[in-house]
């Protein structure tokens, strides 16, 4: 099957319905849904998210996984903002955050891919070490109130576009181009498919996911740059709802958890979706409290239809039938 | 031989009345354990202690733990003990584990007391503290009335739904609004976990919902910057203000844009001040009485007797035009 780079799957063409239902609902539900203002609302919202949730992609079509994304966009974000704090030129200040996402990515990959442990444990570890590591950089003070040298990513608008959708276009072209045009992805999908094959079909596994574990790291850090751009604050609990809605959303866009199947434009509509919801259920009222229950729901939801429609067998779950 | 031991016994007892001569004329020492050194507000505290020291005629010593550590912490308390001071305050890292430090301390006659963080059915000699729920709570609603009227819709962005003393503010916040301004409009609160980004989201969606909103409190910290940076975003300065429960430090560059108008909490100084004080009437045995007048205080500083409380005051509320003044 040739991809075309939005070419699109009845998966994805459900999941835009689903956007269309769901916009179509809360705007008869509450007047200030399809508004200019608040799609733009959501449309900024939606910025961490969709670069995380690029690289989550990749991960995930590779079998892999990271759960640590949150705590990696923390600790990228620490960078970001101290060099935001000490004044150094934007060009360095922008980039910190995916070097350090990078150099995290490695490092995570040195553990999942050369200590040979699953990469759902070995992230979930990691995970605990870097929260730690959060807690000794940040010194049990905030970073808070960082000067506003970063904010030209967010106001900055060329041709009335912002920068952050470019730099969003940008990562989205340079994902489909090296999944979709490149032996890198054959490579990939092929690992995510049967990594014991791949190895026996002469595929460099050990490379391949170690350039997949960097580039989410830079994605992730990526993020962490338009996070602190934003907020100017690296709180001692960022991005900790961000491994959950970066899972959902990649999963509710059609990329197989166990790998071997990825879609970057279900990816796109699976983060607009939970944005939509997210943003559209507190304008009609429905408390903040319930969103992680919607995120979650629709992941468990997505995974019950896969199997049940059989797209995803019970055995590949581990499930074994006597 | 044996008047030789005489003589040595007797310059031994000698120069040992001497040094307690000395001993006795030396400043008392009063010490304060932190939760964690080297963070902007135990910082402000050592520096109302120091201040205080110096103002009391006593000897301040300040030391704590590097990391949030309660056995860490229990060590240095241990320490100051062997090492005799007169009294040691602790800003409690663990309640359940106190208990037999303070017996040790008792033991040797060392007032035991806590501060900032108390530990209630320890022992210990007193509890200064800096605010009461009841007051974080009234103080955020009126310095809202103030400021937007009584006829208002207010939303509240609260951190984890689990954290009990949030809730507890909250719980105040809608009794005051209940009992003195009925007219008030509080929102159902919103609970943003521990991010600045879903603060934001939230903020933003509450703003959308509610055009006619006029305020919007941010109640953990960690809301702060993200209520602000949402009404900065909607360009709702000067429509709606923020407020909340966040030090001079995390707030000022927003209180300074006006997305915020003022945040409460309490200043750090003071306690450390107040801390100090206490420490000396301690060892100076004088009882608190129900008021009592410190050095600084503008308003008499109150203890109960049955909780053995010793109140630092009202909360303070920091503004534009005071913020400069804080550093935590």
């Amino acid at each position: 099957m040739r991809h075309g780079v939005f070419s699109m799957n009845g998966r994805e063409w459900s999941l835009l319905a689903a956007c269309a239902v769901a916009i179509f609902v809360l705007s008869v539900a509450s007047p200030y849904f399809a508004t200019s203002g608040n799609a733009a609302t959501i449309l900024r919202n939606s910025v961490e998210l969709l670069l995380v949730g690029l690289g989550m992609t990749l991960l995930l079509a590779m079998g892999g996984i990271d759960v640590s994304v949150g705590i990696v966009m923390g600790l990228a974000a620490i960078g970001v903002g101290r060099a935001l704090g000490a004044d150094l030129p934007v060009p360095i200040t922008a980039l910190a955050g995916p070097i350090i996402g990078a150099a995290l990515g490695l490092l995570t990959a040195t553990v999942v891919v050369l200590g040979r442990v699953p990469a759902i444990v070995g992230t979930l570890g990691l995970l605990g070490v870097y929260r730690t590591a959060i807690f000794v950089l940040l010194g049990g003070q905030w970073l808070s109130g960082l000067p506003t040298g970063l904010t030209v990513l967010l106001g900055t608008t060329v041709l009335g576009i912002p920068i952050a959708a470019y730099v969003i276009a940008l990562a989205y072209l340079a994902m489909w181009t090296a999944l979709r045009r490149t032996p890198f992805g054959l490579h990939l999908l092929a690992i995510g498919n049967s990594e014991e094959k791949a190895r026996l079909s002469g595929i460099p596994v050990v490379k391949v996911r170690f350039i997949t574990f960097i580039v989410s790291g830079a994605l992730t850090g990526l993020a962490a740059t338009f996070y602190v751009a934003n907020y100017r604050n690296v709180e001692m609990t960022i991005g900790s709802t961000l491994a959950l809605d970066a899972i959902a959303a990649v999963v509710l866009g059609g990329t197989s958890i166990l790998g071997g199947r990825c879609s970057l434009i279900g990816t796109v509509l699976g983060v607009l979706l939970l944005r939509i919801l997210q943003n559209g259920l507190l304008l009609v009222g429905v408390p903040s409290l319930w969103q992680p229950v919607v995120t979650g729901g629709l992941l468990i939801g997505v995974l019950a239809l896969e199997v049940a429609t059989s797209r995803l067998s019970l055995s590949q779950l581990g499930w074994t039938r006597k | 031989m044996l008047r030789h031991i005489k003589t040595v016994l007797t310059v031994s007892a000698l120069s040992l009345a001497v040094s307690t001569a000395v001993f006795a004329q030396e400043k008392p020492k009063i010490a304060f354990v932190p939760q964690l050194i080297g963070i902007p507000y135990f910082n402000a505290m050592e520096a109302g202690g120091n201040r205080a020291a110096k103002e009391l005629g006593v000897d301040f010593i300040y030391s704590g733990p590097v990391d949030t550590n309660p056995v860490d912490q229990l060590q240095i308390v241990q320490n100051l003990i062997d090492q005799g001071v007169g009294a040691i305050s602790v800003s409690v890292l663990d309640a359940s584990s106190i208990a037999p430090v303070v017996e040790a301390a008792n033991a040797k006659g060392i007032k035991l007391f806590t501060s900032d963080s108390d530990a209630p059915d320890s022992g210990r000699a007193v509890y200064v503290a800096q605010a009461t729920d009841e007051g974080l709570g009234n103080a955020i609603i009126d310095e809202l009335v103030k400021r937007v009227g009584e006829d208002a819709k207010i939303g509240i962005v609260s951190g984890e739904a689990t954290a009990s003393n949030l809730n507890a503010w909250i719980g105040f916040m809608q009794k005051q609004a209940a009992a003195k301004y009925p007219k008030l409009q509080l929102l159902e609160p919103q609970y943003a976990g521990g991010t600045a980004q879903r603060a934001a989201q939230i903020s933003g969606d509450l703003m959308a919902a509610n055009p006619d909103i006029k305020a919007i409190i941010a109640v953990a910290s960690t809301t702060c910057p993200g209520v602000a940076q949402a009404i900065e975003t909607a360009g709702k300065i000067g429509t709606v203000i923020g407020a909340g429960y966040c030090s001079p430090n995390t707030a000022r560059s927003y209180i300074k844009s006006g997305a915020f108008g003022f945040t409460v909490l309490w200043d750090p100084a003071q306690l450390g001040y107040l801390t100090v004080w206490a420490g000396k009437q301690l060892i100076d045995g004088k009882a608190f009485e129900a008021e009592n007048s410190v050095p600084g205080f503008a308003q008499p500083v109150t203890y109960d007797a049955t909780t053995g409380i010793l109140l630092l005051g009202p909360p303070a509320v920091f503004t534009a035009e005071n913020v400069d003044k804080f550093d935590f």
